[in-house]
């Protein structure tokens, strides 16, 4: 009895080994001809079974894994390219997870520590942080893989790290700016902004909505870019959060900081301005306060600037973000919104290339995707858009134009963040919200946050 | 090494079958998927991270011996001692309601109804699904400020409260999401006052005892043992408290729900300083050790034990 208990017992166990083992290989139907054909493609009793497999070409099949992060505007249309592309390269199966900003980056920096990154995925301007993850795409731009005949240097150059290495394709320019509903302005009597408005300018405009009107001047602003890096910049030509090598600080007065924080907390304190619970309840953009109509104003990178909209429902209108002075700076500039890398830990570099490159220039491909993730950055794209575009895009269009023409002090435009850029974030909100409940002083506070970034270099 | 137990077994032919057939291998055998669960996903990790607590690893570029830096650090950092201060206050408050709660439902179940089952049943689902993240977002909804909590508050003519944006209203609806999972408690307490024996309540009733008389006197000290099991593992678990607080309040407003566990997650895994919060996990550890070694010390003063008395 006990010797067919264990018996049966091992026999399990070893019927259980062998599912997960074919579980691996995935839906395939011949799962040891698959295996096999990955690791000897060039023998060829293997390509005469794989041929077998794969119907016309004789190509073996590759299943890559791609990740992005976004609204669900922005998952939809992806997920529709994907499927495009699979149609067309039958070989190719692309395995895919949509997820938020936050989550993305959480899910990104356990799988750099197991090595498994995705094949294909989405970065920002936080790149130089995950570059030993980054397989540098100059080889297969050099061999053809990747056509870049369509675009040019300078838009190749907002995907590029320091030393000129392409670490990817640049899914479209964008820039940050206010979105505000002339409406509201008009039912309280305010006048609407000019690209010379400043931060004075702002508050009183949100005090006086408040104030007329009972709801909020301004919803939720990203306080980071607003008050700490674009706030920086404003301040002058000369200035940066960063140095322009992301060596260290590109300031020493940690006053310039102390502004924008003040200002905050008196907004909310009048309820101008929604408070952190508040702020909480908005997950993504189209929960703004701004499409209930519970706010005037709102912080959105301008290729968010169409979702928004479809989710307001209304004329919403665009500017830039206001000034410290009326003459200075903007502060913000035209930058690679994010682009598409590959993975080192790929084992299809090349396949995942192809697939960028396809994302990227195919006019198909980009009629889907409309833009979403920014203007594009391939010549014959943007012409094939141009021709149907809504008076929403055109908005965003001629926003970005407005932002190109702003004088930049011909300071060159650096893509990159340095590795403490999530940290010195993370505190720069922390003590924001100190000042907001009146645990240190708004000059106590940018000291604090200056003497945290300095510690980090 | 218990061969000799099982003779009638054993054929003894070869060496191999009697080694197959020893009661010892066939035990290993079968607990061998929790020996090796155990292994992988309990002491490794652990002893990773104890090791990692003594280096900045970061996930992404190899790490370097840093000694106790990241335990002195620890006890320099503000935000860490405030959250150690808001999960200590979390923990004193939620525990003795979900208790005094899982208690008194208890006690009411136990009158004598044929539906007594299905009450338990439907008290008990919230410890099914409290912890789920979907929950959780219904109940962040709830306390939204235009959410059904204040809509019904505003409706009896009651003042609202901004109950996530306020530093001393927003642990409210994560306290109360916690004691609303009170069903695991509640069976416990259910099975331990059955075990009083009802000779006790009928010697007190007729001495003329009263029914608070008999609670405090025959009830409490007859369960104390279960209290005291009970408070053992809903201290363990709400030193742990993520899913709730991650979910509703992200930590805020101005850190007044950043418990222990979120800060460790938002210092290893939001900015990737891994090192630094393993070693705020060990200390944790620590913690809660002594505070669960100070409950079971005291406990011989309250604990009724009946082969003691």
């Amino acid at each position: 009895m006990k010797k067919k208990q264990l018996f049966a017992a091992v026999l399990s166990v070893a019927m259980m080994l062998g599912l997960v083992a074919c579980g691996g290989n995935g839906t395939s139907t011949s799962s040891a001809s698959d295996s096999a054909s990955v690791s000897s493609a060039s023998s060829t009793s293997v390509s005469a079974s794989a041929s077998s497999a794969s119907t016309e070409e004789k190509k073996e099949p590759v299943t890559l894994r791609m990740a992005w992060w976004g609204s669900q505007t922005r998952h939809d249309r992806t997920v529709a390219v994907i499927e495009l592309y699979e149609k067309l390269n039958p070989h190719v199966t692309i395995e895919y997870e949509p997820m938020d900003f936050e989550g993305y980056f959480n899910k990104l920096n356990t799988l750099v520590a197991s090595n498994d990154v995705w094949d294909i995925f989405q970065m920002g301007s936080n790149f130089p942080t995950f570059q030993s993850k980054i397989y540098l795409l100059n080889d297969f731009i050099k061999d053809g893989t990747i056509d870049v005949s369509g675009t040019t240097d300078a838009f190749l150059r907002i995907a590029a790290d320091a030393q000129g290495n392409q670490v990817g394709l640049c899914s479209g320019v964008n820039t940050y700016g206010i979105a505000y509903d002339p409406e509201i302005f008009k039912q309280a009597g305010v006048a609407e902004p000019t690209e010379n408005w400043t931060w004075d300018d702002y508050k009183k405009i949100c005090l006086d909505i408040h104030s007329k009107l009972g709801i909020y001047g301004s919803s939720k602003f990203d306080d980071w870019q607003a008050g700490g890096s674009s706030g920086i910049s404003q301040e002058g030509f000369e200035y940066g959060f960063y140095n322009s090598d992301n060596t260290g600080l590109g300031f020493t007065d940690y006053k310039m900081l102390a502004n924008y924080m003040q200002m905050r907390a008196d907004l909310v304190d009048a309820g101008a301005y929604p408070d952190p619970g508040a702020c909480n309840e908005i997950s993504d953009i189209e929960q703004d306060f701004i499409v209930s109509g519970e706010a005037a104003m709102t912080w959105v990178a301008s290729n968010q600037f169409v979702a928004l909209t479809n989710a307001a429902g209304r004329e919403l209108k665009l500017i830039n973000p206001p000034r410290k002075t009326a003459n200075g700076p903007s502060g913000i500039t035209i930058q690679s919104s994010q682009m598409l890398c590959v993975s080192n830990d790929s084992k299809h570099p090349d396949e995942a290339a192809k697939f960028i490159a396809f994302f990227q220039s195919s006019i198909d491909a980009n009629k889907i995707l409309l833009a979403e993730r920014g203007i594009p950055t391939f010549t014959a794209v943007r012409e094939a858009l141009a021709d149907n575009l809504t008076d929403v895009e055109k908005k965003v269009y001629e926003y970005v134009d407005l932002v190109g023409s702003f004088d930049t002090g011909g300071k060159p435009y650096n893509p990159a963040s340095p590795e403490c850029g999530e940290a010195v974030k993370e505190q720069y909100k922390y003590y924001l919200e100190k000042v907001i409940y009146k645990e240190m002083t708004a000059d106590e506070a940018a000291k604090a946050v200056y003497d945290y970034a300095a510690s980090q270099f | 090494m218990s061969k000799t137990k099982t003779p009638a077994v054993v054929s003894g032919r070869t060496p191999w079958n009697r080694f197959a057939y020893n009661n010892n291998t066939v035990g290993y055998a079968f607990a061998a998927p929790f020996i090796i669960g155990f292994l992988a996903f309990t002491i490794i990790p652990m002893l990773t991270s104890l090791y990692y607590s003594f280096t900045d690893y970061n996930m992404i570029n190899k790490s370097n011996w840093v000694g106790f830096s990241n335990y002195i650090n620890l006890f320099k950092d503000e935000r860490f001692l405030k959250s150690v201060g808001v999960t200590l206050q979390y923990v004193a408050l939620s525990v003795p309601i979900k208790l005094a709660f899982a208690l008194f439902i208890a006690f009411l179940l136990t009158r004598p109804s044929k539906l007594v089952s299905v009450y338990r049943s439907l008290y008990y689902l919230p410890s099914l699904i409290g912890g789920s993240v979907a929950v959780a977002l219904v109940w962040k909804e709830l306390f939204s400020r235009k959410g059904l909590i204040n809509i019904n508050l505003a409706k009896l003519g009651l003042p609202t409260v901004n109950w996530l944006g306020s530093m001393t209203a927003a642990k409210w609806p994560i306290i109360l999401m916690t004691a609303w999972q009170f069903g695991s408690s509640m069976l416990i307490f259910a099975a331990g006052l059955k075990e009083i024996p009802t000779s006790y309540y009928e010697a007190a009733k007729i001495d003329g005892a009263n029914g608070w008389q008999i609670f405090w006197k025959i009830t409490m000290p007859c369960l104390s043992p279960v209290i005291m099991f009970n408070l053992i593992m809903q201290l363990i678990s709400s030193f742990m408290v993520f899913t709730q607080a991650f979910v509703i309040t992200t930590g805020g407003p101005n850190d007044a729900t950043m418990y222990y566990a979120l800060y460790v997650y938002k210092q290893g895994i939001q900015m990737r300083f891994m090192g630094y919060a393993s070693a705020m996990s060990w200390v944790m550890l620590l913690i809660m050790s002594a505070i669960t070694a100070i409950v079971f010390k005291t406990s011989k003063h309250w604990v009724f034990n009946e082969s003691e008395s």
